[in-house]
């Protein structure tokens, strides 16, 4: 074994910082988080497990990249960057964009991939089999059309910002932070008050009742692909702008998605909000004894202990 | 004109055919009780008439139209509501997102109908902001009652609405059913408890392997002796 232990005070006082570690797993958890509710919301209205979730992240990340520095450049529109931000107004007008496309793409996979097979009321299994299909071809497609290369939104070095107990912080995290927050805000608000959001709820709770109700069950299909789609392409554009775009980025997204999914108790938005929140803390707070490359052997270790304690995870069912 | 019309209708589960040849009725304002030994289809009838099980063969009318192979969600527009068994209510949402979604459909009047559920129903007001998953049995079927009322349905069909509740509950649940019946809402019960439920009831149905076995007035059933012997558990 590769392990790299420092020892306590070493931990402590280092550049490298513990507080600095919960703050940086904070920024990863919040994009966790977008997955993972987009992951439960799919899981309880339509009871198959979405193996291609993390390669809609990766598709909503590489439509930035061809509307932001391929497509928008070229048609003259500038990019008026915000203050210390990497990045202005034309990246988030392609994230929205960006965000509406994966909506389509998801729809379009519903139609011809999905709802067939639940027409013909195939299992659970065959679903999600079908969408690991799906996440090949996804990621396959990126491959053929933009290569395996890394690809950066910006490679321009920004200074970072010097916050108290040793944190620094780029403004670009505490965006990718506040975004991601807003989104979850919207989200709930939606879900908590709105006729659709509670059809929502009720179709994830019981769908049969919820057919009993007349309530519309393939117009709120629509709406729970649509706002995990929309949430993934969020997800993975926000990992664009703290990281890199890779083809296989979503894939490596999806062990600690459905991690946070099952941790928070499947089915449960609130549940897989905080348990996204939970794994990139641990995730990040690992790398000071372990080499980053266990970070999923981590989160995997953290659902296991407390799968022990609670086996319905953290809000998981009465 | 009947209120539902249901005419040699076969239905079942895929290639099992459970219901062979059914006919019945249910007249506006009616209270009528399927009873029957288990397995003799009550439940499968309610379900095929609510258009969950399509039927392979058979006529069914509602009011004037024919609802033959209609979903439930066109069958609660037009005024029919079901309340099923097992499962009748959403656990995870409060009382009042229940009866939210009782009226999904309804576009305007939820507020007043919102009103008179609570009037009815004087429990479900206090706990009204509770996860339903955390009420008792006895909470939870006035829940699943009043989530299949918000609609203000012109025929309610009842799956074993006092199954698994304590003999006080019982009560209170066949006190319910008269009350809303009193409203001029017509009822089709399935219910085991079947003497108490013909007591209720204007005209009863005895069905046995998916068969109409037999059609009478309530208390005509009541004191039948061979319904009695067969299917009311013997001597009162």
């Amino acid at each position: 074994m590769n392990l790299r232990i420092s020892s306590l005070t070493e931990f402590l006082v280092s550049d490298m910082g513990f507080v600095e570690l919960v703050v940086y797993g904070v920024v990863l958890g919040s994009i966790i988080a977008l997955g993972a509710i987009g992951l439960t919301l799919l899981y309880g209205v339509l009871r198959f497990a979405h193996f291609a979730h993390g390669d809609l992240m990766t598709l909503g990340a590489y439509v930035v990249f061809l509307l932001n520095l391929e497509l928008l450049p070229t048609l003259g529109i500038p990019e008026l960057k915000w203050g210390s931000l990497s990045f202005g107004g034309r990246m988030l007008g392609a994230l929205i964009v960006s965000m509406g496309v994966t909506v389509l793409v998801a729809l379009l996979i519903d139609r011809i991939l999905y709802h067939p097979l639940r027409a013909r009321k195939s299992s659970p299994a065959i679903l999600a089999i079908a969408s690991l299909g799906m996440a090949f071809i996804l990621r396959s497609l990126i491959y053929i059309i933009w290569g395996p290369q890394f690809l950066f939104y910006s490679q321009e070095l920004r200074p970072a910002w010097a916050l108290p107990l040793g944190v620094r912080l780029k403004p670009d995290q505490v965006l990718i932070l506040g975004l991601a927050l807003l989104l979850v805000l919207l989200l709930y608000l939606f879900l908590q008050y709105t006729k659709l959001g509670k059809a929502m709820r009720a179709t994830a709770d019981n769908p049969q009742l919820a057919l009993v109700c007349g309530i519309d069950t393939g117009r709120v299909t629509a709406w729970t692909w649509g706002l995990g789609a929309a949430l993934a392409a969020a997800a993975g554009v926000l990992y664009g702008v703290d990281a890199q775009l890779r083809p296989d980025m979503g894939w490596s997204f999806l062990l600690p998605l459905f991690a946070a999914v099952i941790l928070g108790g499947i089915g449960s938005p609130l549940g897989a909000f905080v348990g996204g929140m939970i794994l990139g803390v641990v995730q990040q707070v690992s790398t000071a004894f372990l080499l980053p490359t266990y970070k999923p052997a981590v989160a995997f270790l953290v659902l296991i202990l407390l799968l022990f304690v609670r086996p319905r995870g953290l809000f998981g069912g009465a | 004109m009947a209120l539902l019309d249901v005419r040699h209708v076969t239905s079942g589960y895929g290639e099992m055919t459970i219901l062979r040849d059914i006919s019945m009725r249910v007249e506006p304002g009616e209270v009528v009780t399927l009873i029957g030994p288990n397995g003799a289809g009550k439940s499968t009838l309610l379900k095929t008439i609510f258009g969950l099980l399509p039927p392979t063969e058979g006529l069914m009318r509602f009011e004037d139209t024919d609802i033959t192979g209609l979903k439930p969600p066109a069958l609660v527009r037009r005024g029919m509501s079901y309340v099923p068994q097992v499962e009748n209510v959403f656990p995870s949402l409060t009382v009042q997102e229940n009866l939210e979604m009782g009226a999904f459909v309804r576009s305007d009047g939820f507020a007043e109908r919102l009103e008179e559920m609570y009037a009815f129903f004087p429990t479900l007001r206090l706990k009204r902001k509770q996860r339903v998953g955390s009420l008792s049995g006895g909470e939870r079927q006035m829940v699943a009652m009043g989530r299949a009322l918000m609609l203000d349905p012109r025929l309610l069909l009842l799956d074993e609405p006092s199954a698994g509740l304590a003999p006080r509950l019982v009560g209170m649940v066949f006190e319910k059913m008269a009350e809303i019946n009193r409203t001029g809402v017509a009822l089709l019960i399935v219910e085991q408890n079947a003497r108490e439920a013909l007591r209720l009831s204007h005209r009863g149905y005895v069905m046995a392997s998916g068969q109409v076995r037999l059609e009478g007035k309530g208390d005509q059933l009541l004191h039948d002796e061979a319904v009695g012997r067969l299917y009311l558990g013997g001597g009162r």
